[in-house]
């Protein structure tokens, strides 16, 4: 094969992929943020529990391909490109986060709770000493399945624009050329489970410290 | 004057009626026992106490105060509480739980962990092994040990005790009674003990109340108690007795 054609593939491949983490990791990061914000606001305020769970819920049984094409119409979050991309990438990975922390903090045992109130612990310092520390192996499990769902799906995200590893499977596609394929396709799998790997160490760490 | 008082609270929970116009006082360095059976409202007067629950009529006085006009949080800081299933956090080594008040008062560490450790010694747990330790490492005894101290850690100005020795076997649970005798010695600190059994209550209390279905019976020092007459009174009296001379 011409030397110069796997060279280009191969930068090819390194640009994207940074491209396509870059994608991962906002969107993953303002998932966790608003996913674990919500559910513990959500612990305290069922109504707000219920209506967040069933919006997270509908976002994520909406087909991806869809929900990007859905999004794009709309003024001033829509459009074409990685803005877009991102927005519906934390509407698809905020379910399990969500989910995971409500999850969390309501399997924190009632004995514990009781003692950490009648000692007089705030809110917040329920929150804090009590509630997040003894979630945190539920939520970061939440996260880890979000994060791996969101390096998939994010391949999808080049149909509209947004670039990463995508980019090459739909030229790959596009050509017939299988090598372009996988080279978008195989960078992608390892990536997730790269993270899965190291999400699931990060886990087990967090719950032999109990 | 009394320490605490309770004139003619009521609690309800729906159509059901929790606690009947109850009333009592705790004078001060005194240990009431409630006793009562399952279901009698004795937890659900407890939690009263350090405002868990609101009552819904009555009035319950804490050193002279109204609580209704106080901060629950940092009302429920001076009040040291033990339950039965003791609560001690997981993630937490045995000096943190032990200084969980103090933490959350905003205590200085060092201050802190050397409470904590005088502590232990007190309730006979050797500090230098215990204080790095978790829960999960000790045994159901050594944990409320462990209750035990945090409930006394910041200086409480009073006890809250819920069926604290109820889950531990007759051997160790008769250990607690003797450590709780002896850090009353100490601290004389007022308290209001709760439990079913009325050998323990006869063993700790300076004076004992019987709640029967959300009616509080009897209070009377353990001789007196020792000889009531009413119906209730008996029926936990008996159970001092092997079970083939009750008739």
């Amino acid at each position: 094969m011409d030397r110069m054609v796997v060279e280009s593939l191969l930068r090819d491949i390194g640009v994207l992929s940074l491209e396509h983490l870059q994608l991962v990791a906002i969107a993953s990061l303002i998932a966790a943020v608003l996913g674990v914000g919500l559910g513990v606001l959500g612990t305290r305020r069922p109504t707000l529990r219920r209506y967040s769970l069933a919006f997270a819920n509908v976002m994520q049984t909406v087909p991806s391909l869809a929900l990007f094409g859905f999004l794009i119409p709309i003024p001033l979050i829509g459009g074409i490109g990685q803005r877009t991309a991102t927005i519906s990438l934390v509407l698809y990975a905020l379910l399990p986060i969500l989910r995971n922390t409500i999850t969390g903090i309501a399997g924190v045992e009632p004995s514990i709770r009781e003692a950490a109130v009648a000692m007089g612990m705030t809110n917040r310092q329920l929150l804090r000493h009590v509630e997040l520390p003894l979630a945190a192996p539920t939520i970061l499990a939440g996260l880890r399945t979000a994060v791996v769902a969101t390096i998939g799906t994010a391949t999808i995200a080049a149909a509209i624009g947004a670039g990463g590893l995508g980019v090459l499977i739909f030229r790959g596609l596009a050509s017939v050329d299988t090598l372009e394929i996988l080279a978008g396709a195989v960078p992608a799998a390892l990536m997730a489970l790269a993270a899965d790997a190291l999400m699931a160490i990060a886990e087990h760490r967090l719950e032999i410290q109990r | 004057m009394a320490f605490l008082s309770f004139r003619d609270v009521v609690y309800r929970r729906g159509a059901l009626t929790i606690l009947n116009r109850v009333s009592f006082d705790l004078e001060p360095g005194e240990t009431l026992v409630l006793l009562g059976r399952s279901g009698s409202g004795k937890t659900t007067a407890l939690r009263l106490i350090n405002r868990l629950l609101d009552a819904d009529s009555g009035l319950i006085l804490f050193d002279g105060e109204d609580i209704q006009h106080l901060d629950p949080i940092l009302l429920r800081r001076k009040i040291g509480y033990v339950i039965q299933e003791i609560g001690l956090l997981p993630h937490w080594t045995v000096g943190q739980n032990i200084g969980l008040v103090p933490t959350i008062s905003g205590w200085d560490p060092t201050k802190r962990d050397e409470r904590a450790r005088e502590l232990l010694s007190q309730v006979g747990l050797p500090p230098g092994e215990y204080m790095p330790r978790y829960p999960r490492a000790l045994s159901g005894g050594q944990r409320q040990r462990v209750g035990v101290a945090r409930a006394l850690a910041a200086n409480p100005a009073l006890l809250l005790f819920d069926e604290p020795f109820g889950a531990l076997d007759p051997v160790t649970r008769r250990e607690m009674q003797v450590q709780f005798l002896a850090l009353r010695n100490r601290y004389r600190t007022p308290s209001v003990f709760v439990t079913h059994d009325v050998a323990e209550a006869l063993a700790l209390a300076s004076r004992i109340a019987v709640l029967d279905a959300g009616n509080l019976e009897v209070v009377a020092t353990p001789d007196e108690f020792r000889n009531a007459s009413t119906p209730v009174a008996r029926s936990f009296l008996d159970t001092l007795k092997p079970v083939h001379e009750v008739h």
